[in-house]
């Protein structure tokens, strides 16, 4: 920044980190505005009803009861492990269906012309649409949550894998060929460890979406679960219990996010993903 | 000989890998159309067959797709729930159309703000980011806390759902424009207000409409969960009420168009990115 030609390497250095702050004050500055005008409008007698907006304190003081007594029948964390079951549940069955399925369609065309129709057929059809016939196909239970996250999760886990099989490098197959291997050979040693990153991307996108459809299904049928909790609090006009709850849901689909971009820097160091993954 | 029976009965693309068994070649175009003809027509037959008066999925679970047909003329004749089909649709059309341009108007110029000037990133971004983990769903306990079960609650939600990639994907398309680009139009004398109305923007332009694609998407389907929550007429609503009085064509007839809208969107922001920015692969950019 310092139009001076000599400049001491020390200078360069702290004008660098410097630099680096500042978007990180400009940042801090405006949430901090953003919670003092929050508390100073609730602060303030009559300006906001505290049924409408309650201040960051009254957040603070739910949240700590949440966690200590139990409302709508679970305490916070008994919601949240409820949630996570069901989501667990229904991603954990989109992968062991929709990965190999990917890998199948990329590696015999021919099955792509036959699930083709079915798929676009279905694919616009939101996730949540599915939840009143969900409904009366399993009823209020763990499974209706669980499919609903399936369909939210299952297109990102097949569309990725296909697309990450299909675009491994054709030369990289040939010689595997070449040299003597057969074809689950080739799928086993050359395909799976090239396509592993992008289908591991699709997989983040498809962890995330389950997370967002449970909430939904949560929201229309259930007794437990984060999403319940925060329609309990609609009802109940606590205003508090719905942004304890919509912050338990964000925070933990952040963690998960955060926690599989570890898992994947440790399991699958070789090569970042090659393809950008689609949503 | 052998050879040339099998190019014939299954004719590979062009291109194509001969030296592979037909299993792994891409099919030709004719074939793909015959493969996925016949596809289809497995899957109708299948629901036909399945659900005969005898057949092994009952009606309650599954009716077959005369009474999927007879739904959807009671739907179009009758009105439904206090209104006809098309005021059902006309409900949910209105509402997200509203919400993805109200999103877009804000969104839009914030988003090309936070990418043309760092100051404004460095402000708004991290207030995307608290708020990007939270799905739109989330926020519809507290929009009908706040709005009521009205319209308004659920132009709320739409916003909040299509706002995160309008702002998201204007400000990555300002952002990424080459600098050479800027920096020829500064030395050929255009002003500031010039070279972001007439360089940047247009350059980002085929990224701005994909953004939009995205925005509409999550508005759909925001929408439809906010429907089955909070709402007196739209497709989400007929869905919900059908399946509480068991009536489950309807409530099939209501996620088809659910799905044929959802697939029209996309098909439209396809064909205006195609429109507004040619030069672009359209719609091909996530």
């Amino acid at each position: 920044m310092s139009a001076t030609a000599v400049v001491v390497r020390s200078d360069v250095r702290s004008a660098r980190a410097s630099a680096a702050r500042r978007p990180v004050a400009y940042g801090a500055a405006a949430l901090a505005t953003l919670v003092a005008v929050w508390w100073l409008a609730t602060a303030i007698p009559g300006l906001v009803p505290t049924r409408v907006l309650p201040s960051p304190v009254d957040v603070v003081v739910r949240f700590g009861a949440l966690i200590a007594e139990p409302f709508s029948g679970a305490t916070l964390f008994g919601h949240a492990l409820v949630s996570l079951q069901r989501w667990s549940i229904g991603v954990l069955a989109a992968i062991g269906l929709g990965v190999p399925l990917g890998i199948a369609l990329a590696w015999l065309p021919p099955l792509r012309a036959v699930v083709t129709p079915a798929f676009e057929l279905l694919r616009y059809i939101p996730p949540f649409a599915w939840v009143p016939i969900a409904v009366l196909w399993f009823g209020a239970t763990t499974t209706t949550q669980a499919a609903i996250v399936f369909i939210a999760a299952f297109p990102a886990c097949i569309i990725n894998t296909q697309l990450a099989v299909s675009q491994v490098d054709s030369i990289l197959v040939r010689a595997a060929r070449t040299l003597g291997a057969g074809a689950a050979t080739t799928l086993r040693r050359v395909v799976l460890p090239v396509a592993a990153p992008t289908v591991f991307t699709g997989l983040r996108i498809a962890f995330g979406n389950g997370w967002m459809a449970l909430v939904g299904a949560e929201l229309i049928v259930g007794k437990q679960g984060l999403g319940f909790l925060i329609s309990q609090g609609q009802i109940n006009d606590s205003a508090a219990t719905i942004l304890v709850g919509m912050t338990t849901i964000g925070v933990l689909g952040a963690l998960i996010d955060v926690v599989l971009q570890r898992l994947q820097r440790v399991a699958l160091p070789w090569r970042p993903a090659s393809a950008k993954p689609l949503e | 000989m052998a050879a040339t029976a099998s190019a014939r009965w299954f004719d590979a693309a062009p291109g194509a890998d001969r030296t592979l068994p037909f299993w792994r070649r891409e099919p030709g175009r004719a074939q793909w159309l015959a493969i996925a003809f016949a596809s289809l027509a497995a899957m109708l037959f299948a629901w036909f067959a399945l659900t005969r008066p005898d057949g092994l999925i009952s009606p309650l679970f599954l009716p077959p797709p005369s009474e999927v047909w007879e739904a959807f003329v009671r739907l179009l004749k009758r009105p439904y729930l206090g209104s006809t089909l098309g005021q059902h649709v006309g409900a949910s059309l209105g509402i997200v159309l509203g919400g993805w341009l109200l999103a877009g108007a804000v969104g839009l110029p914030l988003g090309i703000a936070m990418g043309w000037w760092p100051k404004v990133r460095w402000l708004a971004f991290p207030i995307f980011q608290i708020l990007r983990p939270v799905p739109p769903l989330a926020w519809i306990p507290l929009a009908i806390l706040w709005l009521g079960i009205g319209d308004s609650a659920r132009i709320f939600v739409v916003f909040i759902a299509a706002i995160v990639p309008w702002v998201m994907n204007s400000m990555q398309a300002v952002d990424s424009i080459d600098g050479l680009l800027v920096r020829a139009a500064m030395t050929l004398g255009a002003s500031d207000r010039q070279i972001l109305t007439r360089v940047v923007c247009r350059t980002a332009l085929p990224t701005l409409v994909a953004g939009a694609r995205i925005a509409l998407g999550n508005a759909w389907t925001t929408l439809v969960a906010a429907e089955l929550l909070a709402a007196t007429a739209g497709l989400g609503y007929i869905a919900l009420n059908a399946s509480r009085t068991l009536e489950i064509g309807i409530l099939l007839v209501a996620m088809a168009i659910i799905g044929v809208l959802g697939a029209l969107f996309s098909i439209g922001m396809q064909l205006l990115t195609r429109l507004v920015a040619p030069w672009s692969r359209a719609g091909s950019s996530a």
